[in-house]
């Protein structure tokens, strides 16, 4: 993809070549101070979480849930997921990233292949359920919208809808494999 | 309304944590020590996608891919404003809300194309980006059949979100 927009750039416009790439550098840095101080304040937060006992209440909550969805039995992972699920519903994408990446961790078996779970778990990330779509409804208000949040039921309907969609085909497509591994 | 529920869930967290006799200082703390070391960690993998994202953009693949796309689009029941939108929303989070913002001021904040362009936003992932965070710091280098799922479901969702603004 990159090579294919670079021969793309060298025809019309060899110049920009360094210049953007630089700047795109640039901007991932920026965005980087920026989410190292989200992450600070969510990971900090989710430490107290995780001491006061509440992650475990949470995981305990959605452990029949997760148990079904993911097909994980480790606890600590499940409690993972728990978090990532739940900031991702309340919109929260940047505090769902850190408990993301804990749970890839655990659950990579170091085979160099994304297994069932990771899958599932990239999946309903992308899918996103989302109740609280915070942030497109505050740039709506300061659009000028006259009622920002009629936005929020289509949202929740679709994401839904989604979220179902994509859990099923993985479980289906995982089914599928698995049938052609035994044959 | 939506203001006050995050500081009441913190305020909430809190009272909690001392109830529970958890020292909250020493807790937080330990917490967001590990946001730098995360942050180190994922720079290069936001880095390399931005840079693809830029020189996709100036190169002017995206312009043309959406000009060869708006006619299936049109097909799917995708209005041919959103192309733009749909195509650069699996890459780049920040990128996306600038063209959101774009269409608001275009087309008017409460225009069928905006309404539509909100729930694009809400129902679907900057999926690209997710999954390359999210695996940079496993050994994972196949990611299977996760990426064409996790698509297929945007689309799904984008084509829901264009029906729905219609009838709600």
């Amino acid at each position: 993809m990159m090579l294919a927009s670079m021969l793309v750039l060298l025809i019309v416009n060899p110049g920009a070549v360094l210049s953007e790439m630089i700047s795109a550098s640039t901007d991932a840095l920026s965005l980087c101070i920026e989410l190292c101080a989200v992450y600070a304040v969510w990971l900090g937060i989710m430490e107290l979480v995780d001491a006061s006992g509440l992650g475990e209440k949470l995981a305990k909550l959605l452990r029949p849930l997760i148990k079904k969805i993911f097909k994980v039995e480790d606890e600590q992972t499940q409690k993972l997921i728990a978090l990532n699920v739940s900031a991702n519903m309340l919109g929260l994408g940047n505090a769902a990233t850190p408990m993301g990446i804990r749970s890839m961790q655990a659950l990579d078996d170091g085979s160099g292949k994304a297994n069932f779970a990771m899958i599932m778990l990239i999946v309903v990330n992308a899918t996103s359920i989302q109740l609280l779509p915070t942030t497109v409804i505050g740039l709506r208000a300061a659009a000028g919208s006259t009622n920002p949040s009629d936005i929020i039921l289509p949202t929740i309907i679709v994401t839904f809808i989604t979220t179902v969609m994509g859990i099923l085909l993985v479980h289906t497509i995982n089914k599928l494999f698995k049938h052609k591994k035994r044959a | 309304m939506d203001v006050y529920i995050l500081p009441v869930i913190f305020i909430a967290l809190f009272i909690y944590c001392v109830i529970k006799r958890i020292n909250t200082y020493d807790t937080f703390v330990k917490g967001a020590k590990g946001a730098i070391k995360l942050v180190v960690d994922i720079f290069p993998f936001i880095a390399c996608i931005l840079i693809a994202v830029a020189l996709l953009r100036v190169s002017g693949i995206t312009d043309f891919l959406a000009s060869l796309l708006a006619p299936i689009f049109r097909a799917l029941g995708i209005p041919p404003e959103l192309v733009e939108l749909v195509l650069l929303r699996p890459f780049t989070g920040s990128g996306s809300y600038g063209i959101l913002e774009n269409i608001f001021t275009t087309y008017g904040a409460d225009s069928y194309i905006s309404r539509c362009a909100c729930v694009i936003m809400g129902c679907s992932e900057t999926i690209f980006y997710v999954a390359t965070v999210y695996i940079s710091q496993t050994k994972v280098k196949k990611l299977l059949y996760a990426i064409p799922v996790a698509l297929l479901c945007s689309l799904v969702g984008t084509i829901l979100a264009c029906l729905i603004c219609k009838v709600m």
